[in-house]
């Protein structure tokens, strides 16, 4: 943890972070208006005194949109991702150690998801489901799952050959303990790394899908469906998009560089 | 030697081809200024032999690399100077550099297939130095590259020229790479530990090629080794650092014969000697026999059933053909053999971590194939591995490491495990502390004395151990088998040692056998390795191997 406030990228990202993070856990609170609340008389307004970030075309108060509107982003990006972890994770996992015909199975059926783009794929599990945010975030997760499944399986691999495991192999460790107890706690720091930064891909892939009104549905903050709302009205008040607009950037930068900053750190090249 | 004495004088130049005054580095590291190099001073006339010997960390890589202007970006030289035929190198520009490299100093590393491009052919890379440094054409670039391996004793140049490096044997590599080294008539080549990544027989030929070319060109050699034994038949002069500090130099007789420095002394006496031996007498003729394999092989590979369907992929490899060996109770067995000879495969199938065909006879246990192998089989054969970096798991304690055993066979519970646990510390010479730390907080000795730690946690009736020294620096070496054979002897396990050592393993086995690509070509017993009856390819190991250090 000191190393990674060490790292310049590390400490930019989890500056970054520690803002969203109190956006999120505090937004609601610290809002000073109702992010619902019409104030008919001021719409459309520039940044004043009392609209820090001005108002939207309903004169709903922007800066209380953004701030309760985090707790939807950013939990749908750490749920997404979460999600999308722990299936592709359970299959990488299973797939490298028990290698033969069941890896090459399961890995040339995720070879076969991984060609589709993960929007379109997003955009295809949601056109099926149906939209709204759950249905949204599990599209998601199920369009990270290959990739991540491939970089558990990979790093399962190169673990399974190392001495430790062939030394419990010669104890005459059961698999399940090898799995367990030997392999599998010398496989996360990779999948963490590799989290940390599809955080970011999935904020803004929730973003996508509440822009295009398959994700979060009004009168959600959501980032992605703010935009979307006020996009009619950009030029006549470009706050009401662009607020949220940096929002998502800074958020998504956040988790992108913080992740660059353990895949420095957990590498042991760049270690002494 | 005389001959190189009058190359040297015959040239009318003087001054030492290389030399480093009070020379002092340091690395920038995020806990501070870690120094290196300590005012290092070392000079090499023309046509000498400067062995460097040190263990690893003490700099003597850092010394080549500030040689070469290779320094990493986080260097700081502190002061002093190096100087190539009196320039100093530290005052050159970084575009003269580029001139003197590969010109006017050589360099031959530790392992040829790193340092060679998989994507060239040998003599693409061989003549490109010719090309850049001699001015010449292709053409004649290529006639002069084959003359140049000619001299390396590559029997047929022109069509090494045209390999690719992974048609190419480790030796051949290491060839082409000195080859290169010597193609610009150098004045100075760095070799750093060109032969440890090669076996015996071959590495002896790489020496005795190099002996012969600096005779002939009179060139001034820096020959960085940790292994006293050769520098001491290869170097004019040694110099021995320590942490990064020259502790005693001169002339290679006099300094082994009689040195001065302790450090000096600790390495010289770490050397293995076969004279001394570090085991006790063999077991009685009637001891019961522990291990019998019979017919012993184990294939490689072999096609999946996808490739055998599509008729593609290669047919297995026999790592070990029909090996017969033997092991009595309280006796240790040495396996000598060259890297792929087939030692640690015949170690892992007894291990039960590789499949075999043919029958192991093991205490009760009579197993035909891996599937058979029990979990008492399993408790009561316990294997080290070479490398305890590899062998510990990173994400688990000493303690956990070495009470797992004891968890898995039901030797102890509850808290008999900790004082157990603390009880094999102490048997393997570590503070009961260590059981809190994890294995990268421990040095490389200190590691794999917790392997062996969990080997013995077993009361295992055999213990296999692969290669269990070579990755660690001598002085750690000789402690390290002493307290191996301590624990045997006090154990009355048997032991399966497997090394390419051949110093070594004449310390510590009671009987030996050759191992030469799969088979099994040599079994006798320790006393008798020089005599004459000894099958051809054991005699040529012993002839290969530099002679040991007598101080």
């Amino acid at each position: 943890m000191r190393e990674l406030l060490r790292h310049p990228t590390g400490l930019a990202g989890a500056v970054l972070l520690a803002i969203i993070a109190v956006m999120t856990i505090f937004g609601p609170l610290i809002a000073p208006y109702d992010p619902q609340q019409f104030h008919p008389l001021s719409r459309l307004q520039g940044p004043s005194v009392a609209y820090w970030l001005g108002t939207d075309q309903f004169g709903r108060d922007i800066l209380s949109r953004i701030l309760t509107g985090a707790r939807s982003t950013i939990l749908f990006g750490l749920g997404a991702t979460m999600a999308g972890v722990a299936a592709g994770g359970a299959i990488g996992l299973i797939a490298g150690a028990i290698g033969g015909a069941v890896d090459s199975l399961i890995m040339r059926l995720l070879d076969g998801l991984l060609a589709v783009p993960d929007l379109l794929f997003t955009l295809l599990i949601v056109t099926v489901l149906g939209g709204g945010s759950g249905h949204a975030m599990l599209a998601v997760a199920i369009a990270f799952m290959p990739g991540l499944a491939r970089i558990a399986r990979s790093t399962v691999l190169s673990v399974r050959t190392r001495e430790f495991v062939l030394a419990a192999q010669a104890r005459g460790e059961s698999p399940a303990y090898v799995i367990a107890c030997e392999i599998m706690p010398n496989t996360i720091a990779p999948i963490i790394v590799e989290a940390t930064i599809r955080v970011s891909f999935a904020i803004m892939l929730g973003a996508t899908l509440g822009f295009l009104g398959l994700g979060a549905q009004p009168p959600s903050t959501e980032w992605g469906l703010m935009i979307a709302e006020a996009r009619q009205y950009m030029f006549r008040n470009p706050i009401c998009v662009a607020a949220p607009g940096v929002a998502i950037a800074l958020a998504a930068l956040g988790f992108n560089l913080l992740g660059d900053a353990l895949r420095d750190l957990t590498d042991p090249r760049g270690r002494r | 030697m005389t001959q190189n004495t009058a190359i040297a004088s015959a040239r009318p130049d003087a001054r030492p081809a290389l030399e480093a005054r009070a020379y002092s580095l340091a690395y920038e590291t995020p806990g501070g200024l870690v120094q290196a190099l300590k005012s290092i001073d070392i000079s090499i006339p023309r046509g000498k032999t400067l062995g460097l010997v040190g263990e690893s960390g003490s700099g003597k890589t850092s010394l080549a690399w500030a040689i070469m202007r290779y320094l990493p970006r986080n260097a700081r030289e502190l002061g002093g100077d190096l100087l190539l035929a009196g320039e100093s190198l530290r005052a050159t520009s970084k575009s003269q550099i580029a001139d003197i490299r590969g010109a006017r100093i050589g360099m031959v590393f530790q392992d040829p297939s790193t340092s060679l491009n998989p994507t060239l052919t040998l003599g693409e890379q061989l003549a490109e130095t010719l090309i850049r440094h001699r001015k010449m054409s292709k053409a004649q670039a290529f006639s002069e590259g084959e003359a140049l391996l000619a001299r390396t004793g590559i029997t047929r140049p022109a069509a090494m020229m045209k390999r690719y490096p992974h048609e190419a044997s480790g030796g051949e590599k290491q060839r082409v790479v000195i080859a290169t080294a010597f193609a610009c008539d150098p004045e100075c080549i760095l070799f750093d530990e060109p032969t440890t990544a090669l076996d015996t027989i071959t590495s002896r030929q790489i020496l005795d090629i190099f002996q012969t070319l600096q005779e002939d060109t009179g060139v001034a050699a820096l020959y960085i080794s940790h292994d006293l034994a050769l520098v001491s038949r290869i170097a004019h002069d040694v110099a021995v650092i320590h942490r990064g500090e020259i502790v005693e130099r001169g002339a290679t007789a006099t300094l082994f014969r009689n040195p001065q420095h302790d450090y000096t002394r600790a390495l010289i006496a770490a050397a293995p000697r076969p004279d001394i031996r570090l085991s006790g007498p063999a077991p009685d003729i009637a001891a019961p026999t522990v291990l019998a394999t019979q017919d012993l092989t184990v294939r490689y590979g072999g096609r999946s059933l996808l490739q055998k369907l599509m008729g593609r992929g290669e047919a297995a490899v026999e790592g070990a053909r029909k090996i017969d060996i033997d092991v009595r109770e309280g006796e240790i067995l040495g396996i000598v053999g060259e890297s792929g000879s087939g030692k640690s495969t015949i170690a892992r199938a007894i291990a039960g971590i590789a499949d075999f065909n043919g029958t192991i006879s093991f205490d009760d246990h009579v197993v035909q194939e891996r599937s058979a192998i029990s979990r008492s089989y399993r408790r009561a054969a316990q294997i080290i591995f070479q490398n305890p970096d590899a062998s510990l798991n990173p994400r688990q304690r000493v303690g956990e490491i070495i009470a797992r055993p004891l968890k898995l066979y039901g030797l102890a519970r509850g808290s008999g495990i900790e004082a157990r646990v603390a009880e094999l510390l102490a048997q393997v010479r570590l503070p009961a502390d260590f059981a809190g730390r994890y294995p990268h907080q421990l040095s490389g000795g200190e590691k794999q004395r917790v392997a062996i730690a969990r080997a013995f946690a077993a009361r295992p009736k055999l213990v296999i151990c692969d290669e269990i020294t070579s990755s660690l620096d001598v002085s750690v070496q000789a402690a390290v088998a002493r307290l191996l054979v301590d624990l045997q002897a006090e154990s009355k396990a048997s032991c399966l040692f497997i090394t390419h050592d051949l110093n070594l393993v004449r310390q510590l086995a009671h009987r030996i056998a050759v191992v030469y690509r799969g088979d099994l070509v040599d079994l006798f017993e320790a006393a008798d390795f020089d005599a004459q009856k000894r099958h051809p390819y054991t005699r040529a190991l012993l002839e290969a191997m530099p002679p040991p250090i007598h101080p």
